[in-house]
């Protein structure tokens, strides 16, 4: 008796599903054009950390997704919101495997700004392909991509809570770091043996620590369309000695960069060094990933950093 | 050829004041704030922290291993020059420096970190790279054509290099420790380096010492040293040894840095003469201000950051290399 309830329930859900599907196709603006999609996909491709991101969030995993950059599997971030399925690799988002993407019969491929106009049409035989607009770096880009994504995956309102969900946090972050008397400016910067490269003040990390009331700065050494200033000579390091240190790193474990970089005396006669108010961060997650589930947890270890 | 002697003596002491020189403004002079006149002050031991910082725990360690790095790759491209009878036998060309790189490069990934160890990795793979070289010279044909066995040189270095990208691929996490081993600097490095590389730097050159008679001899033809009394295939061994114990020691102190090989024996014959022994004195004091130049200029073109030294030793290489093969008669040595 039940079982057939049950039966009759799955049929009627996947009826409606269907029904539904088909009354809401929908176009997109991208950036090749008008893209239709129809329906709620399910079997989805992600070529782009910040895709998979909005992806998980709206709570599709996808069949396939890239690798973070400097790993061989998806962020460690994502693990957590990885049920049993896990994606199969489709290659590096600079290098796209093709047939690998082919292989999973995707009816929905979600791709990075950067895709090249040769990709996107091998792409878009496969499946409708989204590809966000290219905008000038800016700490608050994800929101607008992932936004298109979520429309592309037919769950608008779960993007929508999820971008919220973080802006409500990051307020509650600020309002608590300032009761605690916490703030000041600081440097996002990834270690390398002859010294550091100073982080974009314009990167989604940098977004955040904004947004809970830490001033991001980059000593002027990076450019309007830059990622990261070039290796700092290690003479001008006083030039990224402010309140916080963000010292990043795609090793697995962040304080091994801080080990190496406490091999240097230069690095140790910094005072924020000595105030002890460097934070070792995964660098896949800072430097690299974006999205609702990403900014979550960057907020984590600020919160776990900078409260008392 | 008194003249000759006492000209040389003049043009040895004209270099050694040029060494003191080029070190002393090693020491002024830098990507940072702290300006020569501030420099001056803090090594006259004025109370300015920052600028004495600079100075003694920055520039004073890059100098000193810049200077130990250049006497290690002058002589060492002397020797494998005079070993090989071939004026373009240059480490950091054939290969020699890429094989230290890589196989420092290959225990990284392997999860090695150690200091000590890097130094004698870092040897053992020049050593190998220095035999596949003078196998190389040993071939036909291969061997007698000095721009040929520059060309086998570069299609090692060549393997070599997209080898140890491949780890890069393999290994990212690492990648960012590997890079310096494909570039060079002289950034960064501590004094604990140099002194970690100090005894096979005095092995190497007492066995030099011990071995600049019969080298000259070799110069005379196997036969003529055979009937000297040495034993050409043991000095080649001996040779071979010490080049790979100063590249080896050279690069796991810099990284691979090119051409200061090539371009020191160069200048070294031109003021010394045919005799390796005169050569190898002029190479101890080139090396060292081909490579202290060569960082000074790092360090200033693009403050506040550095460039890698490598680039500046290829951009006054290359000329010189196109230059000795252009000249109408190879020399050969």
């Amino acid at each position: 008796m039940r079982a057939n309830v049950l039966r009759v329930g799955i049929v009627g859900l996947l009826l409606s599903g269907l029904w539904g599907g088909a009354a809401q196709a929908r176009t997109l603006d991208t950036a090749f054009g008008e893209v239709d999609v129809t329906g709620t996909p399910e079997r989805v491709v992600t070529l782009y950390e910040g895709a998979l991101d909005a992806s998980l969030a709206a709570g599709v995993t996808p069949l396939g997704a890239v690798t973070t950059r400097g790993g061989d599997n998806v962020a460690e971030y994502v693990e957590a919101h990885l049920g049993d399925e896990r994606p199969a690799i489709m290659g590096v988002v600079r290098e796209i495997n093709t047939e690998a993407v082919l292989e999973q019969r995707p009816e929905l491929i979600l791709a990075p700004a950067r895709l090249t106009e040769a990709q996107y049409r091998l792409l878009s035989q496969i499946a409708p392909t989204i590809v966000p607009h290219s905008q000038p770096i800016a700490p608050d880009n994800w929101k607008d991509e992932a936004r298109l994504y979520g429309e592309a995956l037919n769950r608008q309102e779960a993007i929508e809570v999820a971008i919220n969900a973080v802006d409500e946090r990051a307020a509650g972050l600020a309002s608590a770091l300032e009761e605690a008397g916490v703030g000041g400016n600081a440097f996002v910067v990834r270690w390398m043996p002859g010294g550091p490269m100073v982080m974009s003040k314009n990167l989604f990390a940098a977004g955040l620590l904004d947004q809970v009331g830490l001033t991001v700065e980059d000593a002027g050494l990076v450019g309007e369309r830059g990622v990261h200033s070039d290796v700092l000579s290690l003479e001008n390091l006083s030039q990224v000695d402010g309140d916080w240190l963000f010292l990043a790193t795609l090793n697995k474990d962040g304080r091994e960069a801080l080990e190496a970089a406490k091999q240097s005396s230069a690095f140790t006669r910094l005072d924020v060094v000595k105030r002890d108010q460097v934070v070792p961060v995964n660098g896949q997650l800072w430097s690299s990933a974006n999205g609702p589930l990403a900014a979550q947890a960057i907020l984590d270890d600020i919160e776990a950093a900078l409260l008392p | 050829m008194p003249i000759r002697v006492a000209h040389q003596r003049t043009q040895m002491t004209l270099l050694l004041t040029a060494l003191v020189a080029v070190s002393l403004v090693s020491l002024l002079v830098g990507a940072g704030e702290v300006g020569p006149l501030r420099s001056l002050a803090a090594l006259a031991g004025t109370q300015d922290s920052d600028a004495s910082f600079v100075v003694w725990q920055l520039r004073a360690p890059r100098t000193l291993i810049g200077i130990a790095v250049g006497m290690a790759l002058g002589v060492a491209g002397a020797l494998l020059q005079a070993v090989s009878r071939n004026p373009l036998a240059e480490p950091g060309l054939l290969g020699v420096s890429a094989g230290a790189a890589f196989a420092v490069a290959l225990t990284l990934v392997m999860g090695a970190s150690a200091a000590t160890l890097r130094i004698s990795v870092a040897q053992l793979g020049a050593l190998v790279g220095c035999l596949c070289v003078l196998s190389v010279t040993r071939v036909r044909g291969v061997g007698s054509d000095p721009v040929r066995l520059v060309l086998a040189g570069a299609a090692f270095s060549g393997l070599l290099g997209s080898l140890t990208s491949l780890m890069l691929l393999y290994d990212q996490r690492a990648a960012d420790e590997i890079r310096f081993w494909v570039i060079g600097s002289l950034a960064g490095r501590r004094l604990d380096d140099l002194a970690a590389m100090l005894p096979s730097m005095l092995v190497a050159a007492v066995a030099v010492v011990l071995m600049a008679r019969p080298l000259a001899a070799l110069a005379l033809g196997e036969r003529a040293a055979s009937g000297l009394g040495h034993h050409p295939g043991l000095i080649r061994w001996c040779v071979v040894a010490c080049v790979a114990l100063l590249v080896g020691g050279a690069t796991a102190m810099a990284g691979p840095i090119a051409f200061v090989g090539l371009v020191v024996p160069f200048v070294a014959r031109a003021m010394a003469g045919p005799d390796i022994r005169r050569t190898l004195w002029f190479c101890l004091s080139i090396g060292p201000l081909m490579v202290l130049a060569a960082d000074m200029i790092a360090r200033v073109a693009v403050a506040p950051s550095e460039l890698p030294i490598g680039v500046l030793t290829a951009l006054c290489g290359a000329p010189v290399l196109v230059a000795v093969v252009r000249a109408r008669r190879l020399p050969s040595l």
